[in-house]
C-alpha cells in the first residue's frame, strides 16, 4: 500500500504531463452560468450542435444531475426539508460526484464538456441564502476551473418575467425557505435579485465573460462562437492539478 | 408579603451539555452513548444518519458510481447539519444533555485516512459547535466492522477504492490511529479499548 500522499504526487505528475502534451487534443471545459430565465439552456443546445458540426466530441452535464445524489436532493426538496446548510452540502456532494464520474473522465479523454451551471451556481445561491462565501467555496475544493465561463446576464425583472410566463417557480427556486414570502412569484423576484447580485460579484472575482442575455438568441449564439474560438487555445490551468490528481489517485490511475 | 424561599430564588437554569463520542464501531458508540447519558429523562442521543441520507444512498442504483471519500463526507456533513437542527440544538436550548455519537472527529479521521487535507475537513465542519466533552471509543480487530455498524463501516464498504487506499482493514486501522491521535491532542480521556466478540 503506497500512502495517499505518495499516490497524489504521482497523480499530479501524470496529470500535468497528460494535459500539457501537445500531441493530443486536450479536453476543454466550458461553463454556462446565469440566473433562471437567462436563456442558458437554449444557448447550450445551439452551442453543442455547432461544436459537433465542427468535429468536437461533446459531453453535457447539468446542475443537480448526478444519478447518485439527485434522488436524495429531490425527495428532500419535495417535503421542503432542507436548511440552507443542508441544501448547500447536498448540492456540493452532487457536484463532486459529477466531477469525478462525468467531467474529469471526459476531459481526460480529450472531450469538450459543457456544464449547464457550474460551482458558481452553488456559490451565488448559497450566499444569497445567507451562507458565508468562504465556507461555501471551500466545499467545492479542490477547485476545477473551466477554460471559459460564460455568464448570461439579465435583470431580475427579465428573469422573473421569463420564468413566471409559463410556470410557477418551485419553493427553493423562489427562495421561499429564506424570504418567508408566501407568494412564490413575489418571493422569486426578491430572491433572484439577491442571486444576481452575488453572480455579479463572482463575475468580477472570477473573470466571467459576460453575454448580454437580453439580446436576440441568434446574436448571443454568434457571440458565443467567437468567444469560444478566441479562448480555446488558452493553456491548461495548473490550478486544476489538485482536482485532477485527487481523481486520478481515486481511480488508482486505471485510466 | 410572602418571601420566596432562598433555595427557590437562586435555582440556576439547567446547563446544556454536548458530549461527543467518536470511534469506528457504530455499535460500540451507541453503547458508550447510553452509558454517558446515564439514564432516561436526562437528555437524548443523536445518532448517525438521522436524516436518512445514507439509507437512501444504500439503495441507490449501482450504476450511479461509487462515491469518493470527499462525497461521503459532504453527505455526512449534511446529515450532521440535520442532526444539529432537529436534535442537538433544540435539546441544548432546553438546557438538556445531548450525546452525539458519532460527531465530528469520526468524520475527520475518515477523511484523513483517505488522504484528504486536515484544513479542508476542519473548514467543512466549522458549523458544528465544540462539544463540552469528548470521548473516543475504540476496540480491537476493527476489520470485522460490518455495514450495520455505523458511518465508518458503511463508508468503507461504499467507497470508491483505489490501490493507494489499501484494504478495508488498513483503512479502518488508519481511521482508528487518527482518532487516537486526535484524542491525545484534545486531551480527551484515554480511548476505551474493548475486545471484539
Amino acid at each position: 500500500m503506497s500512502s495517499p500522499a505518495a499516490a497524489l504526487r504521482l497523480a499530479r505528475r501524470s496529470a500535468r504531463r497528460h494535459f500539457t502534451d501537445p500531441s493530443r487534443r486536450r479536453g476543454l471545459l466550458v461553463a454556462f452560468e446565469g440566473p433562471d430565465g437567462s436563456g442558458k439552456t437554449t444557448q447550450r443546445k445551439l452551442f453543442k450542435t455547432w461544436l459537433q458540426s465542427e468535429g468536437y466530441d461533446v459531453v453535457t452535464t447539468k446542475w443537480n444531475s448526478s444519478d447518485l445524489i439527485k434522488p436524495i436532493i429531490k425527495s428532500r426538496k419535495a417535503v421542503r426539508a432542507l436548511s440552507p446548510e443542508e441544501f448547500s452540502l447536498l448540492h456540493g456532494a452532487d457536484f463532486r460526484h459529477r466531477v469525478e464520474q462525468v467531467i474529469l473522465p471526459a476531459l481526460w479523454d480529450g472531450k469538450l464538456v459543457i456544464a449547464d451551471r457550474f460551482l458558481f451556481t452553488g456559490l451565488a445561491r448559497d450566499v444569497a441564502r445567507g451562507l458565508d462565501l468562504d465556507w461555501v467555496l471551500k466545499l467545492y475544493q479542490p477547485l476545477l476551473w473551466p477554460d471559459l465561463v460564460l455568464y448570461f446576464a439579465v435583470s431580475p425583472v427579465t428573469s422573473g418575467k421569463r420564468v413566471t410566463a409559463t410556470r410557477m417557480p418551485s419553493f427553493y427556486e423562489a427562495g421561499q425557505d429564506v424570504t418567508e414570502v408566501d407568494d412564490p412569484v413575489e418571493s422569486y423576484q426578491r430572491f433572484i435579485a439577491r442571486v444576481i447580485r452575488e453572480y455579479e460579484s463572482l463575475s468580477l472575482i472570477f473573470n466571467f465573460i459576460t453575454v448580454d442575455a437580453e439580446q436576440s438568441i441568434r446574436d448571443q449564439h454568434y457571440q458565443i462562437r467567437e468567444l469560444f474560438l478566441a479562448g480555446q487555445q488558452r493553456p491548461w490551468s495548473t490550478w486544476n492539478l489538485d482536482a485532477v490528481a485527487e481523481w486520478r489517485s481515486l481511480t488508482g490511475a486505471r485510466r | 408579603m410572602a418571601v420566596a424561599h432562598r433555595s427557590e430564588a437562586v435555582k440556576p437554569p439547567p446547563r446544556p451539555v454536548l458530549i461527543a463520542i467518536d470511534g469506528v464501531d457504530g455499535g460500540a458508540l451507541m453503547a458508550a452513548a447510553r452509558t454517558a447519558l446515564g439514564g432516561p429523562g436526562r437528555g437524548g442521543i443523536s445518532g448517525w444518519d438521522a436524516s436518512g441520507v445514507f439509507q437512501d444512498l444504500a439503495v441507490a442504483d449501482a450504476g450511479a458510481g461509487a462515491p469518493s471519500a470527499r462525497t461521503l463526507l459532504l453527505l455526512y456533513a449534511a446529515d450532521l447539519a440535520f442532526r444539529l437542527r432537529w436534535q442537538i440544538r433544540p435539546a441544548l436550548a432546553e438546557g438538556r444533555t445531548v450525546v452525539a455519537a458519532p460527531y465530528v472527529s469520526t468524520a475527520i479521521a475518515f477523511g484523513r485516512a483517505a488522504g484528504l487535507k486536515a484544513g479542508w475537513l476542519t473548514d467543512l465542519f466549522r458549523f458544528a459547535p465544540r462539544p463540552t466533552r469528548q470521548q473516543i471509543v475504540l476496540r480491537r480487530a476493527p476489520d470485522r466492522i460490518a455495514v450495520k455498524d455505523g458511518f465508518v463501516g458503511f463508508g468503507c464498504d461504499r467507497l470508491n477504492w483505489s490501490s493507494a487506499a489499501g484494504t478495508r482493514r488498513q483503512m479502518i486501522a488508519e481511521i482508528a490511529a487518527h482518532l487516537r491521535r486526535s484524542g491525545r491532542r484534545t486531551g480527551t480521556p484515554r480511548p476505551r479499548v474493548r475486545r471484539s466478540a
